[in-house]
């Protein structure tokens, strides 16, 4: 056990415990935002795995998840946008803070890495995770508020 | 059957399972250990044939055959989902009614979709370096074109995928699996023997023999596969109603 | 190996799942489901299998959430049709 698994030990417990909480619980406007968050948190915990077990090629998972979490949250954003309409679920304090993290990890990660082609991963992997999760939070806040049928 | 016998009997059955469970627990092998006696030998034959990832090497070279009944499982499921999800004689289509999607989500789906297709393209064609290989980046391939659905409508997502020529390319590509196998066959050796192509430089895009080809078939054949699956899907939900007044 | 990175997984994985057959709405469902394919991609990528882990998040991240929703607005659908008296 190092600093990074250490980390990403105590972010899981806390942060997926949060959210497991959430999205288990509650209305549903809570529940799509926890989703949203549990993809948000989960990425910079496999970025900081990957550091930790000295695997460079398991930050492909940190992508594949940085591309499709966002995805797949813009699906629930779209498919229950009539269910939504009535209470958009806000989150922003949570929102910016699991970013901000994300992006933390990403620079920390970043200046271990040095320059190279690990690092370029490693950015395209941060800033498709922080534009994803504040895109997709956009779309549980309204963003398909004039789709019903399409 | 009373409501409280069929609970004596879940008990009693639930507690049997449990007590063999926990009777078979010190028998098995220390959790987690470095050394295993199936490992040392999978890890030994892949790095001979200069596969870096053993799982690939595993998925494709070793237990290619599996891997063809896998794919044959995904190709029969979908032919099935295609025959029952058909539109019938009662049922009428009705075009899809644009939606009206904010501006910054057009622009990220806009933005993401070429970079998710060429994650999936990176995926499956890293298959035999890295973790990843036809299935996953197939997958995500597939799940990249349906980004035109979330950030515009059905009518866009339509009209960039012709329906017919992914159900060519499915065929076509789980046919490619079988020649590739074939051809091992006729090169002297056995059905999907790796046999037939240099393996090439360690850690390279060219090495491992045959399983980036395999490795690309699969990715193909996933990513048609489930392009077909998701229409048929969304063509329910969307298009095809019941017909008014039946 | 690390231990209590791999209980807390084992942990969250399992809250979660009992989450899903605990909820019983299908759309809520979905989103648990969702959650639950997330913790088991970093389960697997703890136990040190990131080939399943990619797998898992391939297809539990998009896939089954779209597959799941698309039935439920189909299904939604055929009973408001049923509703209504054309």
């Amino acid at each position: 056990m190092n600093g990074w698994t250490a980390t990403a030990t105590a972010v899981l417990a806390l942060g997926g415990g949060a959210t497991v909480w959430g999205v288990a619980t509650g209305p549903l406007g809570r529940r799509v935002v926890a989703q949203n968050l549990s993809t948000s948190l989960a990425c910079p915990v496999l970025l900081l795995l990957a550091q930790g077990y000295g695997r460079p090629s398991y930050v492909d998972l940190a992508l594949v998840l940085a591309l499709l979490g966002p995805v797949g949250t813009l699906v629930f954003a779209r498919l229950l946008a009539e269910d939504l309409e009535g209470d958009p679920p806000g989150a922003r304090a949570a929102t910016y803070a699991v970013a901000v993290f994300g992006a933390t990890v990403v620079i920390v990660l970043c200046a271990v890495a040095g320059p190279g082609r690990a690092m370029v991963k490693l950015l395209v992997t941060g800033a498709l995770l922080v534009a994803g999760n504040l895109v997709a939070s956009r779309a549980l806040a309204g963003g398909f508020s004039g789709s019903r049928h399409g | 059957m009373t409501r409280r016998v069929r609970r004596w009997v879940l008990a009693v059955g639930g507690a049997g399972l449990a007590a063999l469970l926990v009777a078979a627990c010190p028998a098995l092998p220390p959790f987690g250990g470095a050394t295993h006696p199936y490992g040392d030998r999978v890890v030994h034959e892949s790095l001979a044939r200069q596969t870096a990832n053993t799982i690939a090497s595993v998925n494709f070279d070793q237990r290619a055959f599996d891997t063809l009944g896998e794919l044959g499982i995904l190709f029969a499921s979908v032919i099935g989902t295609v025959v029952l999800l058909r539109q019938t004689r009662d049922e009428r289509r009705a075009a899809p009614e644009p939606a009206a999607v904010s501006l910054p989500v057009r622009r990220y789906a806009l933005i993401v979709l070429p970079v998710a297709l060429l994650t999936g393209l990176y995926v499956v064609a890293h298959g035999q370096l890295s973790p990843g290989g036809g299935f996953q980046g197939g997958v995500v391939a597939a799940t990249a074109l349906h980004l035109l659905y979330l950030g515009a409508d059905y009518r866009a997502l339509e009209n960039v995928r012709p329906i017919g020529l992914y159900e060519v390319g499915d065929a076509l590509a789980a046919s490619g699996y079988l020649v590739t196998g074939f051809a091992g066959l006729l090169g002297g050796t056995a059905f999907l023997a790796n046999t037939l192509l240099p393996y090439g430089t360690f850690n390279t895009l060219a090495s491992g023999g045959t399983v980036p080809l395999l490795n690309a078939a699969i990715g193909m054949e996933v990513a048609c596969a489930v392009v077909v699956l998701l229409a048929r899907f969304l063509d329910q939900a969307v298009e095809i109603e019941k017909e008014s007044g039946s | 190996m690390d231990d209590p990175l791999i209980v807390v997984a084992l942990l969250l994985v399992a809250a979660c799942a009992t989450a899903a057959v605990a909820v019983r709405d299908p759309e809520r469902q979905a989103l648990v489901l969702a959650v639950l394919g997330t913790a088991l991609a970093v389960l697997f990528t703890v136990l040190q299998a990131p080939d399943v882990g990619l797998s898992q998040l391939a297809v539990g991240s998009a896939l089954t959430p779209l597959l799941l929703m698309l039935s439920v607005r189909k299904v939604r659908r055929r009973e408001r049709g049923k509703g209504r008296t054309r």
